[in-house]
């Protein structure tokens, strides 16, 4: 089960009223390499991976609900007082037509989010090396959203959440170097 | 300093030291025969508590599990209480 915790994992903070880049944002929000994929990704691998790497997965899927938190808080910040002309210029006006000023589970470019964008192998090596690539593809995008945004408080959130992605994309390699010794110890008996 | 100030100090607290938590976890997670490493895991998880109780004790709880000390019980416990994390 899970308990919620009132407080973000990191600040985010706001320096204007910017919905052409919340746009931007939602791609990590409900984009195939986003923070809700990853989260339902790792959730799901997790019943039929070896118990060495349970914990991993939990914990990192766990994490990625917490920085999808934070994209919320950035999306909302940065819309929540831009007017219908303001939404319908940056792109939104098919977003504010259909879901007003709330938010909705789409990419960039106003696709509804899908499980297809996520895959469960029932192979622990495939999904750890679907996941490893998951993590390096979001950092990508995170490393295209701060060269294309000029708010100092966002840059600073996204800058921590690339260097998450790193940091899981690694243990997810360590992870497979457990698995792999695993499988040779088994060989040599 | 104000109020508001004193919360987002303490909130920061808090951050700072979950993330300690959250870092160490994922590394025992991928070597879990290290020693040294679980001994900072779990001294971390002490300074996360403290810096918890801190806030806590001023601004209310931030998690259901959280055990309310007398000062936090005087301030009044309160969960369904903006702001929430977003709106700060």
């Amino acid at each position: 089960m899970w308990v919620y915790e009132k407080k973000l994992l990191y600040p985010v903070e706001v320096t204007t009223c910017n919905p052409m880049l919340a746009r931007y944002i939602m791609e990590q929000y409900g984009g195939a390499d986003g923070e809700l994929a990853a989260a339902l990704r790792y959730m799901n691998q997790r019943y039929t991976v070896p118990d060495k790497v349970i914990g991993l997965l939990t914990d990192i899927s766990t994490e990625e609900f917490s920085h999808l938190e934070m994209l919320a808080t950035m999306i909302y910040k940065l819309t929540k007082d831009a007017s219908p002309e303001q939404l319908e210029k940056a792109g939104l006006g098919a977003h504010f037509v259909n879901h007003g000023h709330s938010l909705f589970y789409e990419n960039a470019g106003g696709v509804p989010f899908t499980a297809t964008y996520i895959q469960s192998k029932g192979d622990p090596i495939a999904d750890l090396y679907e996941d490893i690539a998951a993590e390096e593809k979001a950092r990508a995008t995170y490393q295209w959203l701060i060269d294309i945004s000029d708010d100092p408080g966002i840059n600073d959130s996204l800058r921590f959440l690339r260097e998450r992605e790193n940091i899981h994309s690694l243990r997810f390699r360590e992870a497979v170097e457990m698995l792999k010794d695993e499988r040779d110890r088994k060989k040599v008996f | 300093m104000s109020v508001f100030d004193e919360r987002m100090a303490l909130l920061k607290k808090i951050q700072q030291t979950d993330f300690v938590v959250v870092e160490w976890t994922l590394y025992t997670d991928t070597h879990p025969d290290d020693e040294d490493a679980l001994d900072q895991w779990r001294e971390a998880i002490k300074d996360a508590a403290a810096a918890r109780k801190q806030y806590e004790n001023k601004f209310g709880p931030i998690s259901l599990k959280s055990t309310p000390s007398k000062q936090a019980l005087e301030v009044g416990w309160r969960w369904n209480q903006a702001p929430w994390p977003w709106q700060l």
